[in-house]
């Protein structure tokens, strides 16, 4: 489902230094997989989706299948109105770097988000600034709670958001392979799911 | 040390060899029933019935015993209202004299506008005004909230809350509003409570929510039913007890009194409960007649709310549905709730999906409890207030050698 771009996507649940979960506004309705997101308002803290997870809200109730006799799935919801309250999206976020005196800062923050802080989609113009400069590739690549399907994501997501995107997806190719010096099937593994 | 199985494991293969011995005999048993519900003609019945003595409750015969309504279609937009709650009794093992009710409430909109509400109220009780009931007339007898009284003043919050909600309903969309179990509160019975207990209780509090319900039913189409899954009630049975007596008027006491169980004209429909007769009668979706409650606390403090009820066959189960009189006599009503209580069984697999999401929001779990009493312990510690659980209480958490 469309996310609005600058939205406020859901809130966080669950925070560490360098990464943070956060639970979708509405089910299904987290940002797409390397969506640049904030979080934060003292410190504007950014960070990566790296990881989408739909599931019971009570973990001792699991989903049972309930649409065999139905048209399609949309009736599996419109007949069991309380599954939209009783399953909840969350995502994990990568974080990449905050904003401090205004300025983009590609390291870590201080610390993590509060419990409860809202979580926004960046706007293209947000993700324009953030990726300006590549820094924040590096703590992506070396952050272990992010895949190297989340990079490519974000690069691919941040390249739209430039004004010439082959001229940012080129210099984003160029920082993945000295960043990826040495691990040559992995720098391919990237640059394909750039294409 | 936990229970033996070893040993019980043999008696539990004993008990089922016995019910199974009992197979052919009941099927016999089943079959007069069967052929009975046919047979008896209920205005004779009726009459007959309320002639007789008997030891056991009969239930008023409004109409044929072998009554088989299809279910009617549900309206195109409606709504399921359930409440359901728990409760944290008081314990004197605890530090602090105080109960837990907690209300389950659910609201499901289906229809052109789907949608639903999924909330539960806790509310702790520790003014020693609010945790008895008292006589006005003898203050010096205060009769206290806990045990069976406390289950009894949670099903009336259960049904308030229920009410409480209908109000919110908009006024054109059909709604059935359920409680979980019987709409009888069965335990004043016994008569264990002086009068002004179930003054309080039962009519400024419980019918006055069911009266409350019924003028809301002036505006909008809304029934209120209580749903019992697997109903362990015998007044069918009953009935067919008093149509097959030789005796009439028939007196229990001065016919059979001495004769052996078992031997009794009537024990030819002996050992069935209602649901085995109306299991092999009814068809799926189908519900039989209503019959109306003879219980003496219906007779003597219900009024319009008297409790009539009838069976429905849900597919895998007969479940018992109990609805006030001004529901019954409202073939709108009575089609909105057989219609409604067959569709939610359909979309909750056998049992009501509002009811048991209702559930899920009340129930307090034994971790929650424990929680509970240490958040207790913890609050009243941390003030410097004495807050010791009894040793036993405390041997009883700490499972040492």
């Amino acid at each position: 489902m469309a996310v609005d771009t600058g939205a406020r996507v859901g809130e966080v649940v669950e925070a560490s230094t360098d990464s943070f979960v956060a639970q979708a506004y509405r089910l299904y309705e987290a940002p797409p997989l390397g969506a640049l997101v904030r979080t934060g308002s003292d410190t504007p803290t950014f960070g990566v989706i790296c990881y989408t997870t739909t599931r019971g809200v009570d973990p001792n109730r699991r989903p049972i299948a309930r649409g065999e006799h139905l048209a399609d799935e949309a009736s599996v919801y419109q007949e069991n109105p309380q599954l939209e309250l009783l399953l909840k999206t969350e995502f994990n976020v990568v974080i990449i770097g905050h904003e401090e005196s205004g300025s983009v800062r590609h390291y870590l923050p201080p610390g993590p988000p509060r419990i409860h802080a809202f979580v926004h989609q960046c706007t293209d113009e947000e993700v324009r600034k953030f990726t300006q400069d590549l820094g924040f590739l590096e703590l992506l690549l070396n952050s272990r709670n992010a895949s190297d399907d989340a990079t490519s994501a974000l690069v691919r997501q941040a390249a739209l958001c430039h004004e010439d995107s082959q001229i940012f997806l080129v210099r984003a190719g160029k920082e993945l392979a000295m960043l990826l010096q040495g691990q040559g099937m992995r720098l391919n593994g990237v640059l394909r799911r750039l294409g | 040390m936990a229970l033996d199985f070893l040993k019980v494991s043999s008696q539990i293969e004993a008990m089922a060899g016995q019910v199974e011995a009992r197979g052919p005999e009941r099927a016999v048993k089943l079959d007069r029933a069967v052929r009975e519900l046919h047979e008896a003609d209920p205005l004779a019945l009726e009459d007959k019935r309320h002639r007789a003595k008997t030891t056991f409750l009969v239930p008023g015969i409004t109409g044929p015993l072998s009554l088989q309504v299809p279910c009617p279609s549900t309206p195109p937009d409606f709504a399921v209202l359930a409440s359901d709650g728990s409760h944290i009794d008081v314990s004197r093992h605890a530090a602090a004299r105080c109960f837990l009710i907690n209300i389950g409430l659910v609201e499901l909109r289906y229809g052109a506008a789907p949608g639903a509400r999924l909330e539960s109220y806790p509310r702790l009780y520790s003014d020693p005004e609010e945790m008895a009931v008292v006589d006005p007339q003898d203050r010096l007898r205060p009769q206290l909230i806990e045990g069976q009284l406390l289950g009894i003043v949670r099903g009336i919050q259960e049904l308030q809350a229920l009410a409480d909600f209908a109000e919110s309903l908009p006024e054109d969309m059909p709604a059935l509003a359920l409680v979980d179990g019987t709409l009888i509160l069965l335990s004043f019975l016994g008569q264990t409570f002086p009068d002004y207990v179930k003054r309080q209780l039962l009519q400024d509090e419980f019918l006055a929510a069911l009266t409350r319900l019924r003028i809301l039913s002036e505006k909008r189409p809304l029934a209120v039913a209580g749903y019992i899954s697997l109903p362990g009630s015998t007044e069918v049975v009953n009935a067919l007890r008093v149509s097959l007596c030789p005796y009439d008027p028939p007196d229990c006491d001065a016919h059979c009194r001495v004769i052996q169980p078992g031997e009794r004209p009537c024990d030819e429909v002996d050992g069935l409960r209602d649901r085995d007769v109306l299991l092999r009668h009814l068809q799926e979706g189908e519900r039989s007649g209503v019959f109306s409650s003879q219980s003496s606390v219906v007779r003597d403090w219900y009024g319009e709310h008297e409790v009539r009820f009838f069976y429905v066959n849900l597919g895998d189960e007969i479940g018992r549905v109990e609805v006030p009189a001004w529901v019954a006599q409202n073939d709108g009503l009575l089609s909105l709730t057989h219609s409604l209580i067959v569709d939610q069984s359909r979309r909750g697999h056998g049992y009501p999906v509002a009811l048991s999401e209702a559930h899920e929001q009340a129930v307090v779990s034994g971790r929650d409890r424990q929680e509970f009493a240490r958040l207790v312990e913890e609050s009243l510690e941390r003030r410097q207030l004495t807050a010791s659980t009894s040793e036993k209480d405390l041997s009883k958490r700490l499972k040492w050698l």
